[in-house]
This record gives C-alpha cells, structure tokens and sequence, in this order.
C-alpha cells in the first residue's frame, strides 16, 4: 500500500517567509544559506501578517489538490510573501535529519534568536514530491516539518508557542510539472506576524 | 568589622560576576552543530538512524551506544552542548544587562531589533557589561 520514496536524498527547502510587501512574491533560491540572509529576509515584515489557523491550512491543503498555494483562500494569503530557500536534507522515508543539516538548522535558530524577529512567530511547513502514496507523503511531510519545530523548540530554545508546524504532502509542487522531483520535498518557514 | 567584611565579599563577588561576563566565549548555534556534525555525524549516519536532535535524543543515542562512539564524537557532544546553553544563557542575560542603556541612550525606540541596533551604533558610551553581552549573545 504504502510506497517507499525511491529517491536515496530527500531534498527538504525551507523557505523563510516575510509577511511584507503583498504584490510581490520574491523567492530566493540560496546558494549560501547566512543567519544575515536569514534575518535579512524574514526581518522585512512591514504589514501586519495574515490571521492562520493551521487546522484550517491542513484541511484545506489536503481537499484542495491540484488548485496550488495561490488558488486556495487562506493558502493563498501566505503564498504571496516574500520567501527564502533552504536546504534540508532527511534520510529516506524517515523524519531524520542528516547531520549536513544540521549547521542550516543551526543558522535558523540563530536567526530566530535574533532580537530582530523576537517579535515573530514561525510556521513550518512539509512538502513532499509525488513519489509514494499521497496520504503517505502527507504524513512524512507533516512528521518532517514536526521534527523541525521539535529541534528548534528543544535543543535550540526557541519558544514553541512561536512555533506552528503542518504538513501539505505532495499537493504544493513547487513544480507541477515535475511533481516527482526531489526539489518538491522541502519545508518552509512562514513569518506568521507578530507573537502575542 | 563586620560590615567591611560584608563590603569586601560584594566586591570580590562583584568583580567576579564581572570577570565571569567578561569572560564567556560563546559561539552560534550554527558552529556549535556544525562541530557535532563533522565528530559525530559518521556515529549517528551508523548508530542513530532516523532519529532527530530534539528533546536530546541524539545525545541520548550516542550516551546509549558510548562503547561503539568515537572518543572524539564523545568529547564533543558534551562541548557542544555546553556551548549551546552558555550561548542561550548570554542571550538571556543581554536584556538585564542593557536594561539601563537602553534606558539612557535608546529611550523611546520602538522594537527590539532597532534597540538593538541603537545600542550598537552607540557602542562606545554604552557600558561595558552591555557591550559585552552583546558579544556574548552574538549579536555584534
């Protein structure tokens, strides 16, 4: 029932979401992934930032196959914040993260420590690429993105209550017409406004 | 006699809280995995699949397998996590310490991060205990 992902390395992006200027939608891709690059991204929040609720995100993400970030209403809010792209790499079909990660994890953490986005609340988010079952690969995603909220709440000490984590599977390619490829499974950090 | 006494222990105590700021190296997060990465990361490829660094189960795995983990992975598991916490607690410590330089030359900003930023632009008539938490917290 259950298939495995036939790709050894999971590539995982996290893209590091600025709640900003809404017209544009400035993605990214990080050659040098820096904690400045980080901070710098995620510290451009000039507008309040969408009310979420992440149940309603998971919900909707898993009815709404096919429509994209961008078709759906309250996905729809988010997609268009500026992001930043991260590379974390998981071992294959499991949450754990390989130890070449970790320093990207670290750099997050240093980022969110940063009094520069104490303000701010994060949420996570898990893709997966089309390989496998779908229910499976929403349930590695949400796992995946759990681990990560799980690692920068405990070893790194950021506040949970900052922190909100959900998965969405394989139904956000970030390429739709490859919806195999490795560059689908990735996570991103959304910028969800200020905390409190 | 016995208020001198009292009066030479806070200052000897006080000077060491102030040595102990002072003297506090900490580095990022980022280095401090990265280290545990580049000793530990072929003991936990082998010995601590699929698990994660939260809630401190690949320090736990590797403390579980101690006979089978390299001396140098064991030597800086415990480095680093040393270095984690005095990095968190440096970054603790940085609102009390700057409590009244903030007071003094950034009254009326808005916002941690531009605090931040008003107290490193005024460096040199901060106090040292602030700038020196800054460093600490690694935030110059």
């Amino acid at each position: 029932m259950m298939r495995k992902h036939d790709v050894k390395k999971a590539a995982l992006w996290t893209a590091l979401v600025a709640a900003a200027i809404s017209t544009s939608s400035a993605i990214a891709v990080a050659q040098q992934v820096t904690e400045q690059r980080i901070a710098s991204s995620l510290g451009k929040l000039t507008t309040a930032a969408p009310i979420i609720d992440v149940a309603l995100l998971r919900e909707e993400a898993a009815n709404g196959a096919g429509k994209g970030m961008t078709g759906l209403p309250n996905w729809g809010k988010v997609a268009q914040l500026p992001q930043m792209v991260v590379e974390i790499d998981f071992q294959n079909d499991s949450v754990g993260i390989e130890p070449e990660s970790y320093r990207t994890l670290g750099l997050i953490a240093d980022a969110l420590h940063h009094p520069n986005l104490w303000d701010y609340k994060f949420l996570v988010v898990g893709h997966s690429s089309a390989t496998g079952s779908d229910k499976h690969n929403l349930d590695l995603s949400e796992k995946r993105a759990d681990a990560i909220r799980e690692i920068l709440s405990t070893t790194f000490a950021v506040d949970p209550a900052r922190l909100f984590a959900v998965g969405v599977g394989e139904y956000f390619p970030i390429d739709a017409s490859k919806a195999s490829t490795a560059d689908n499974r990735r996570v991103q950090l959304f910028n969800l406004g200020v905390f409190r | 006699m016995q208020i001198r006494g009292i009066m030479i222990a806070t200052v000897i105590l006080g000077g060491l809280a102030v040595g102990g700021v002072a003297r506090a190296q900490t580095i990022s997060y980022a280095d401090a995995v990265t280290t545990l990465a580049k000793d530990c990361g072929a003991d936990i490829k082998k010995l601590c699949k699929g698990i994660n660094l939260g809630n401190g189960r690949i320090a736990d795995c590797l403390t579980k397998n101690a006979s089978k983990v390299s001396p140098t992975c064991t030597s800086s598991l415990d480095s680093v996590s040393a270095a984690i916490r005095q990095r968190n607690d440096a970054q603790a410590a940085y609102t009390k310490a700057c409590q009244h330089d903030i007071a003094q030359h950034c009254r009326g900003i808005k916002g941690d991060g531009y605090t931040l930023a008003c107290l490193i632009k005024t460096e040199r008539i901060v106090s040292g205990k602030c700038n020196q938490a800054i460093i600490d917290a690694g935030w110059r």
